[in-house]
């Protein structure tokens, strides 16, 4: 029993099924229509949009085994104007609808045609009347600390005006900021399309990131290593004064807190100090000799741990 | 024009979870402005895409080949929509 009130138009004659259909040939023949219909495929045919609609509201009554049965049984509430098909009722468009007049991806495109519509269109093309401005995109660089601490720049537009980019802390390479109305004029009643500022982090010599951390390699020396010590170390915003502990080792990871990025709002990043012991370049021969009294006095295996295992050096 | 969606708005109009969105950036298929959030192009933009791989049946691989003929099309239209102002 299918119900056929006027305002519930049979969904299983609007997709081309009997009611003994099985879910995957309804679904299958959903599908045929769709690839039909879909207004994206279809830009501004009002038709397939309206038949769009209707099978769309049509599969989301019987689409699936259990809306299917409700449906069989009379059980349905007649969704007007809701699932795929009615989106733009609710103020929603559809895709090609926000490219009429131009959008962002259809933007690499520009000046593709320019030969083609020329001689369709002849000298007339240069006279334009009301449409929108097109979109420009700006590569900006910016050091590292920039991109870490946030910076204010200026950039000069192709129009000569100036534009402050305020860039916020915490940026990575290829963040965009959007400008909008600074683009190119439109003509007649079209307003200006947006600038967009696509920004790139130069690479510091000294500064690593992983997420909001930052992370540097503080080469120390041996006897520093050993003895400890405070050292002088950079921060994104100036040095401070690190104490190294003593017996530190080769790979430890210090932490400098609050050194990392900080967002508005949310947990702040550190730094982190990884210790890199440097050998003495030029060794005497006293050296020597202290160091080889002392290592017999103090004999220590570093690769203890690789006793017994099998894969270890024994 | 220019109102800007968060995933959770997103969601919340299309039912097309944050987890698909970020796999649409992934993929180059969507590439939004500002991170986090979408603007109307990207939004109607990751509607379709959904629609084309749910409900059409199209293959991933397919999905990169179909925004990009789409956009070259949408793109001669506005064009010549361009051109019929002006001849008007």
């Amino acid at each position: 029993m299918t119900p056929s009130a006027a305002s519930n138009p049979n969904p299983y004659k609007i997709l081309g099924v009997s009611t003994s259909s099985t879910q995957d040939a309804i679904k299958g023949a959903y599908r045929d229509l769709a690839k039909k219909y879909h207004p994206d495929l279809n830009p501004g045919n009002k038709e397939a949009e309206a038949k769009f609609k209707e099978i769309s509201s049509a599969y989301e009554l019987i689409g699936t085994a259990d809306s299917r049965s409700k449906f069989d049984r009379g059980e349905f509430e007649a969704k007007q104007n809701q699932g795929y098909g009615a989106r733009n009722t609710q103020g929603n468009p559809y895709y090609y609808q926000t490219q009429e007049d131009g959008g962002r991806y259809n933007y690499s495109f520009e000046g593709m045609d320019d030969e083609l519509l020329n001689s369709i269109f002849g000298r007339a093309r240069t006279k334009r009347s009301d449409f929108p401005g097109q979109d420009v995109l700006y590569q900006m660089d910016i050091d590292f600390k920039d991109a870490v601490l946030g910076a204010e720049r200026e950039i000069q537009l192709e129009s000569g005006k100036r534009l402050r980019v305020k860039i916020p802390p915490g940026v990575d390479s290829g963040t965009k900021l959007r400008f909008g109305g600074q683009g190119h004029p439109g003509a007649g009643k079209g307003g200006p399309g947006n600038a967009y500022v696509q920004l790139n982090v130069r690479r510091s010599s000294i500064f690593s990131r992983d997420g909001d951390n930052l992370e540097i390699e503080l080469p120390i020396s041996l006897s520093e290593a050993l003895l400890g010590a405070d050292i002088k170390v950079p921060t994104i915003d100036g040095s401070v004064l690190l104490h190294i502990p003593e017996g530190v080792g080769s790979g430890t990871r210090l932490r400098v807190k609050g050194k990392g990025i900080q967002r508005k709002g949310k947990t702040s990043g550190d730094q982190f100090v990884r210790i890199k012991i440097v050998t003495p370049k030029s060794v005497d021969s006293d050296f020597k000799a202290a160091v080889k009294s002392w290592s017999e006095r103090y004999a220590e295996n570093p690769r203890e741990a690789w006793i017994g295992n099998e894969e270890g050096v024994r | 024009m220019n109102k800007l969606y968060t995933f959770v708005e997103v969601t919340e109009i299309t039912g097309i979870e944050s987890s698909t969105i970020e796999l649409f950036i992934h993929q180059n298929w969507i590439s939004p402005v500002e991170k986090n959030s979408l603007d109307e192009e990207d939004l109607a933009r990751v509607q379709l895409i959904e629609e084309l791989r749910s409900r059409i049946g199209t293959n991933d691989e397919a999905i990169p080949i179909i925004l990009h003929l789409l956009d070259q099309v949408y793109h001669l239209r506005s064009q010549i929509r361009r051109q019929q102002c002006s001849l008007n």
